[in-house]
């Protein structure tokens, strides 16, 4: 019996069920808490890297079937419609599990840094891990609501116990708008389920069935729900409270896992089982690419928080993901994959390392730092890895991810790939110059002690910059298993 | 099988619990000053005695396809599959109270017999509710549930309050009774008899009348569910009635409240009597509205979880609209998902309230203001109210949402589209009331003094603990529920 995607998203849970029972009343108890929860984050990083990845990479342009991995049982039958326990992982899913589950790990050594009701960190923090990794593995509509559903309550807590000043109001738009987003799911559900007659809640119903009424519904409630999961525009503004107020920790969770799952959802919902509006509305899609990308980029360079800067960053990068979704060719969506993969890791870095500055530095504003490369070099390194990546710089991540989104949306979209890609300079400019006002100009005496990185600091960040560099070296492995995901998509666009 | 045997047979479940009932009340002139703890165990064996009962006419079930084990009194008393669900649930509502309401009784040494007498009399009554096809007797069951419940209620009056929450319960429960049988009257005028299942052949003859009834019937049935408009109850018997006793009236009323419109509407007046079907969604409607609105300000736990109870009791009148086929001609499953709904309600409510009761006991307040903090001092108490609330607030992905999105999908299924979308709102504010007390309970700081919860009887615990866990267990087992629901759905009509 293939357990794989089990193991991968009930491996957390575990562990969670464990770490409530430990107490947690000092130091030690505190280190064998969060040991436990990084036991139970790194089994599914290593399951999903060895056991899936790994095996599928090897297999060249074979990998990434969904037949590859996967499980199912009938859940509930006695009803409207049957509901299974579908757990499958072509393509799209097997990267984008690899780099959730290397985010998960790298946040459960970021939690050496919470001192303060450890216990409950890690357990919420195990929670959303297994909700992440279910929506990721989900085949069926029941079972990815309930996945996306356990993700909210959670995080809403991790958002407003552990972050900051204004971490109340930042986790309340979070919940308002994650649960306008669950409902929408649940309405689409219902659409599938009762539109498609096939009595079956799976996701890839028979699509001959829906009357065009119900699948343009379906596709616009889908659509609405992910776009805010997303964070793109004008459904941003959740994101950039949450990621400015949340803890360095939880932030990086939301920016490096929490938007990838909308893009997800789009790709696998929106796009394949409601392929005709999903082409017919295609300009709409592009269009808000377009807005998007220029609200992002234009107003990171007008945020003084750095935080804020990158919850900027990241409605400009959603808005790449958003253009190659809109293209719908096969390449576009390969680098919308890549570039998802990149931007989670890029994002988590810059939230790390910002985290780490305003730790050191006892402010959030831009403008009040300056000069730390001289105290902070390695820190100021791993800034530029991200921000380069980010930009696209060759031989990581995000370059093969921003160059496929491009070449392959260009031919569908002429304008709006030129006007985003145009908009990538403005990204490139804002993070050179967030670059050089933290980091670069002259030593600021208030920040004459402010120390490098610690060993905590290099466990955390070195998996990232690997990732980073091993998606930019070896994103051609990486690209057939991908395409093989993407395929069902095009072929159900183009009516295959 | 002879009209004797046929009647013992029928009658055995309740037969047993009213029997037990009166044995528990003559130990206890006999023996007056036995622990509370025997009339408990009394009680239990009688619930189990009831259930063993209902295993042996679910025996006799097996060898009748139509799925009516029993129909005696000409049709007016039908022991199907339908009634053996209700009676189970009945049953093992009142099983988990016997064994969490110990701190309520022990405010009431010497009334303890009568207390188990008034928990088993009203779950038979309960039990009568769902097999009743005859007007007479279902107002009859209807009016003795309510009586005995009210009794409940006053007996372990805690707070001044108590008596007089009782007393409002009375009056409500009883305006909504009144509503019944003047309903119940005026089809009874204009049909020439008891049977339910005449109105829809008589209800061309005089519509006007009809309508009427239906409308007094179904209006005051939905008081005893506990929807809008005559809900009040629900909240002052949630607040000022010891939470283990609350949880049972809540549950038991619930229980026979969905029974008798299950049995009126969908047994008795079906598809070709339109009013209800168009007067339930407008209840449901206003129902989902109003009580998911008021749970965002509410400002007690008990208020909070009254109002969760409202809102789902209307939540589950969409299951009971969905009786029929679908769009696509496919049967839609409703009854499946209100009886489903039905068991996952009842037992959420128990647990919540079992979790306030242990919190009583613990001398925690009832003010979502005295739970800030309240992981930080117990983070047992914390989950289990976590897991509860959750289920009755329909939080993903408990028992409670699951139960939810049936609903909402048989309904959309069946040409309430409309009604599906208000309950998928009604949701979200009942999912963002239950979140709001989640952060209290996590996120706020509040009194630092850890307690345990070990000032409540082990057993009281244990239970509350599985009916929370049931929250959780039930979406992995929802298949053993919706199997028996669909079966217990299938005799309806």
């Amino acid at each position: 019996m293939n357990v794989i995607l089990s193991t991968i998203i009930w491996a957390p849970l575990l562990f969670a069920l464990i770490a409530v029972f430990l107490p947690e009343r000092n130091d030690e108890e505190r280190t064998r808490v969060r040991t436990v929860a990084l036991a139970g984050a790194g089994a599914s990083f290593f399951v999903t890297t060895f056991f899936a990845i790994l095996g599928q990479i090897g297999l060249g342009p074979g990998g990434g079937l969904a037949s590859a991995y996967q499980e199912n049982h009938t859940w509930f039958w006695n009803f409207l419609f049957q509901a299974h326990y579908d757990l499958v992982a072509d393509g799209i899913t097997l990267p984008l599990l690899v780099v959730v589950t290397t985010i998960f790990g790298c946040a459960m050594f970021h939690s050496w840094k919470v001192h303060e009701r450890v216990r409950l960190y890690v357990v919420l923090m195990l929670l959303v891990e297994t909700g992440v990794n279910g929506v990721l593995c989900s085949s069926d509509f029941v079972l990815f609501a309930a996945f996306w559903g356990l993700l909210l309550v959670p995080m809403y807590l991790l958002i407003r116990i552990y972050g900051g000043d204004g971490a109340r109001r930042a986790a309340a738009w979070f919940a308002g708008f994650q649960a306008v987003s669950l409902a929408l799911i649940i309405a689409t559900t219902v659409i599938v389920v009762v539109e498609a007659g096939n009595q079956t809640s799976d996701m890839t119903p028979d699509l001959t069935t829906f009357s065009i009424t119900a699948e343009t519904v379906g596709f616009w409630l889908s659509f609405i729900a992910f776009a805010i999961a997303m964070a793109i525009f004008p459904v941003h503004t959740w994101m950039i409270e949450a990621q400015s107020k949340a803890s360095a920790g939880v932030a990086t969770v939301l920016s490096g896992t929490m938007l990838m799952l909308g893009a997800y959802g789009m790709m696998r919902i929106s796009l394949i089982v409601f392929p005709v509006p999903a082409h017919y509305y295609s300009f709409v899609i592009t269009g808000l690419a377009v807005v998007g990308a220029f609200w992002g980029s234009i107003g990171a360079l007008r945020q003084d928080e750095l935080r804020r800067f990158i919850g900027y960053m990241n409605v400009a990068q959603m808005s790449l993901v958003l253009l190659a979704i809109g293209a719908q060719t096969s390449v576009a969506l390969v680098g919308a994959v890549l570039l998802l993969a990149g931007q989670g890791f890029a994002s988590a870095m810059l939230t790390l390392v910002s985290g780490a500055v305003e730790e050191r530095t006892r402010t959030t504003s831009i403008r009040a730092m300056g000069g730390l490369v001289s105290q902070a070099p390695r820190l100021t390194g791993f800034y530029l890895v991200a921000a380069a990546s980010i930009i696209g710089i060759p031989m990581l991540a995000g370059f093969t991810g921003d160059f496929m989104v491009f070449a392959g949306s260009f031919p569908e979209h002429r304008i709006a790939t030129v006007l985003v890609m145009a908009s990538v300079i403005v990204t490139t400019g804002g993070l050179v110059w967030v670059a050089n006002r933290v980091f670069f100009g002259p030593v600021r005496d208030q920040f004459a002690r402010v120390r490098d990185v610690t060993l905590l600091d290099l466990t955390v960040l070195i998996p990232l910059v690997g990732a980073v560099l091993l998606f930019g070296v070896r994103a051609g492995a990486v690209v057939p298993v991908i395409t093989n995901g993407v395929l069902e998509i095009t072929t159900r666009i183009t009516g295959g | 099988m002879n009209s004797t045997h046929a009647m013992t047979l029928a009658l055995l479940p309740e037969a047993m619990l009213v029997g037990i009932a009166v044995l528990s009340a003559i130990i206890a002139v006999v023996r007056p000053g036995l622990r509370p703890d025997v009339h408990r165990w009394i009680a239990c064996i009688g619930l189990l005695g009831s259930l063993a009962a209902c295993a042996l006419v679910l025996l006799g079930l097996r060898q009748h396809p139509s799925g009516i084990a029993v129909n005696v009194l000409s049709g007016g008393f039908v022991v199907d599959s339908f009634a053996l669900f209700i009676a189970i649930l009945a049953c093992v509502t009142a099983l988990i109270t016997c064994l969490i309401s110990d701190s309520a009784v022990r405010t009431i040494p010497l009334r303890t017999s009568a207390y188990y007498a008034l928990i088993l009399v009203s779950t038979a009554a309960v039990e009568a509710i769902a097999a009743e096809r005859d007007m007479i007797t279902l107002f009859v069951a209807l009016a003795a549930m309510l009586l005995c419940l009210v009794a409940l209620g006053a007996l372990v009056k805690t707070n001044p309050r108590g008596a007089v929450s009782s007393f409002e319960h009375l009056i409500e429960g009883g305006a909504g009774l009144a509503a019944v049988l003047y309903g119940l009257v005026l089809l009874y005028g204009t049909t020439r008899s008891t049977n339910l299942a005449v109105v829809t052949g008589a209800a061309s003859g005089a519509p006007g009348a009809v309508a009427l009834g239906v409308a007094l019937a179904v209006l005051g049935l939905c008081a005893m569910f506990g929807v809008f408009p005559l809900r009040q109850w629900v909240g002052r018997v949630a607040t000022n009635i010891p939470a283990g006793t609350a949880g049972f009236i809540i549950a038991a009323s619930l229980i026979a409240g969905g029974a008798a419109l299950a049995r009126v509407t969908i047994s008795g007046l079906g598809p070709d009597v339109s009013v209800w079907r168009w007067l339930v969604p407008i209840v449901a409607a206003l129902g989902l509205g109003y009580s998911s609105l008021s749970s965002l300000r509410e400002t007690t736990v008990s208020r909070l979880i009254g109002q969760l109870v409202s809102a789902q009791a209307a939540m589950l009148l969409l299951g009971l609209l969905a009786f029929g086929n679908g769009s696509r001609g496919f049967p839609a499953y409703g009854m499946t998902a209100f009886l489903g709904g039905l068991g996952i309600t009842a037992i959420a409510i128990l647990a919540a309230f079992g979790v306030l009761a242990m919190l009583q006991v613990a001398g925690i307040g009832d003010r979502i203001e005295d739970m800030r903090g309240l992981a930080h001092r117990s983070a047992p108490a914390a989950l289990l109210l976590t897991v509860s609330l959750g289920t009755l607030a329909g939080v993903p992905p408990l028992a409670g949402f699951l139960s939810r999105a049936l609903l909402i999908s048989s309904a959309a299924d069946t040409h309430y589209g409309w009604l599906a979308v208000l309950a998928t709102g009604a949701t979200l504010l009942t999912v963002i009331a239950a979140v709001r007390l989640f952060a209290t309970l996590y996120a706020d700081a509040g009194d630092e003094v850890p307690f345990t919860l070990g000032a409540t009887p082990l057993v009281s615990r244990i239970v509350a603990s599985a009916a929370c866990i049931a929250g959780v267990g039930l979406v992995v087992l929802i298949q053993p529920l919706l199997a028996v629901a669909t079966a217990g759905a299938g005799t309806l009509r």
